[in-house]
């Protein structure tokens, strides 16, 4: 994840196609399309893991499936707690199998019809439910030294609770972090900087104009239209955390692309 | 062991509208799921599949956008699948709809069990699935929360009560309705849909399965919606509640008892 800052290499967000799709065909070969811009591209994938709840394809199946070729460093995984165990090993092995090391170990949104990891699953002791924390042991202790292991830090929950959950992500095995939406700058995530000072940190940059889907994100509500540029947002990231990874959540592949080359500088 | 599994494409959102005239819910440009439900009886199947042997058959009624639901039940392991797609099936109550799911069975041939959702998410009637055992002549059973001790002749199903849970003994052939504590449905996977999109669905109509024009329909149908209504507006109200996880804790409890709920 260093290395990406080093090198200024976006991280560019990729959705794979709901499951209860009607047109498969067509959001398959859109997601080969994205995948191999931004390998062209020299950014890194990042795909997600059911996004939001909402039951999807893997990002691994997907790769396998198609027969995409991940470059080497340019792919990370999303990975949450909300997969029986059978799935969660067999998501880990494809990931050995196509040279994925980077992983984003989130608790992440469940939903009726996702099925959740158990404490036993997992032989994590002590806890009633599994988290990342607890995700991110069972990866360390199955596949040491294999993984690069990332976590989520969310500024918009409580200061308090959320740095505690950092300080356990970090104890667990977690080596960078990427962060919700910020607009411009955010003061929980300057804390976060100066708290860690040595931590890889990538800020999630909003890439769509449509502000307001963000309420649910930052807790309360952004009204309809509120102007907004995203690129104008990313120079501001840029300028505000110079040493920061950039994450591009929602980018628009028809429109904004194309454009993104030649903003980090 | 050959099992039929009965399942409903549904309106995949809460945003659906009643048509005025016919008071049915307007299905049209809204997307659509398996009942949520079916989910379940798809994967009880599959799972008596793969630990005694058999074949599993997915049987739909609805309109041809509805092999939709039969290609997921295929992803995750239903061996064939079966659309009931005809005008003359329109405007069916829970009554016509189990005749011509029964009909439907009966051409399969040969079947010694019958598995639904306890109840589709858009009627919420639960009441097809006993239809089915009615128009059979089967024994039914429902609320089925396990399905064990499978012999060649029957089987025990632990059933789901409001006080708890009994055990019924069950003879073959037979209709058993299910909720969701019954198992952990599996998630299909790309290459079960990919393969599920090569296979040949049939579509049979009302004649196909002998179905007599005045028992399907309208015609066939016994009951009548007279009247639909969405439910009333809930008034939201949204309170922000600032400060450290102990003072918001505060404030919230305290909103909670000035309206009675804790």
């Amino acid at each position: 994840m260093g290395r990406h800052i080093e090198q200024k290499i976006y991280h560019v967000e990729i959705l794979p196609p709901k499951q209860d799709t009607e047109k498969l065909d067509a959001g398959l070969e859109l997601f080969a399309s994205k995948f191999a811009r931004v390998m062209e591209g020299g950014y890194c994938a990042c795909i997600t893991d059911n996004a939001m709840g909402n039951l999807a394809f893997q990002g691994t199946e997907m790769i396998k499936e198609l027969g995409l070729e991940p470059r080497e460093n340019q792919v990370m995984i999303h990975l949450n707690t909300f997969h029986t165990k059978t799935d969660l090993d067999q998501i880990l092995s494809d990931c050995r199998e196509l040279g994925i090391r980077d992983l984003l170990v989130i608790s992440g949104d469940g939903s009726d019809r996702l099925p959740r990891l158990a404490p036993k699953d997992i032989d994590a002791t002590g806890v009633e439910a599994v988290t990342s924390v607890e995700l991110l042991r069972y990866i360390r202790r199955e596949h040491p030294g294999w993984f690069k292991l990332g976590v989520a830090f969310n500024p918009y929950e409580p200061e308090e609770h959320e740095f505690e959950k950092m300080h356990r992500k970090l104890a667990a095995g977690a080596t960078f972090v990427i962060t919700q939406p910020v607009i411009g700058r955010h003061p929980v995530v300057d804390k976060l900087l100066a708290t860690f000072p040595d931590l890889p940190v990538t800020v999630e940059a909003w890439m769509s104009k449509k502000l307001e889907l963000l309420s649910e994100a930052v807790g309360y509500e952004i009204p309809q239209g509120t102007p907004y540029d995203p690129f104008a947002n990313l120079a501001e990231l840029h300028a505000n955390y110079p040493d920061c990874g950039v994450y591009l959540a929602l980018l628009g592949f028809k429109t904004q692309f194309d454009l993104i080359k030649g903003t980090w500088k | 062991m050959k099992i039929v599994v009965c399942i409903k494409q549904v309106p995949g959102t809460t945003d659906a509208k009643i048509d005025p005239e016919t008071k049915r819910i307007v299905r049209e440009g809204i997307s659509a799921v398996t009942n949520p439900f079916d989910v379940y009886a798809v994967e009880e199947a599959v799972r008596i599949k793969e630990k005694l042997g058999g074949e599993v058959v997915a049987l739909s009624m609805g309109p041809p956008r509805a092999d939709m639901v039969l290609r997921e039940a295929l992803s995750v392991g239903a061996d064939s699948g079966i659309l009931l797609s005809d005008r003359a099936f329109g405007g069916s109550d829970t009554w016509a709809t189990g005749y011509a799911l029964a009909n439907a069975i009966k051409k399969i041939g040969g079947v010694d069990l019958v598995l639904c959702g306890k109840q589709a998410v858009d009627g919420d009637t639960a009441q097809v699935g006993p239809g089915i055992a009615a128009q059979l002549d089967w024994p039914q059973a429902t609320y089925a929360m396990a399905i064990t001790d499978i012999t060649d002749s029957g089987f025990v199903v632990k059933r789901m009560h409001e006080d708890g849970w009994d055990l019924c003994d069950i003879d073959f052939p037979a209709v058993v309705t299910v909720v969701k504590d019954i198992n952990q449905p599996r998630v299909p996977t790309l290459r079960g849909r990919l393969a599920a999109q090569k296979v040949q669905i049939p579509v049979w109509t009302a004649a196909d399965i002998g179905a007599e024009p005045g028992k399907i329909g309208l015609d066939g149908s016994p009951t009548r919606v007279v009247k639909t209504a969405p439910p009333p507006m809930r008034h939201k109200d949204s309170l922000k509640v600032e400060g450290t996880a102990a003072e918001c804790a505060a404030v919230i409890v305290r909103q909670l008892r000035l309206k009675s709920l804790a």
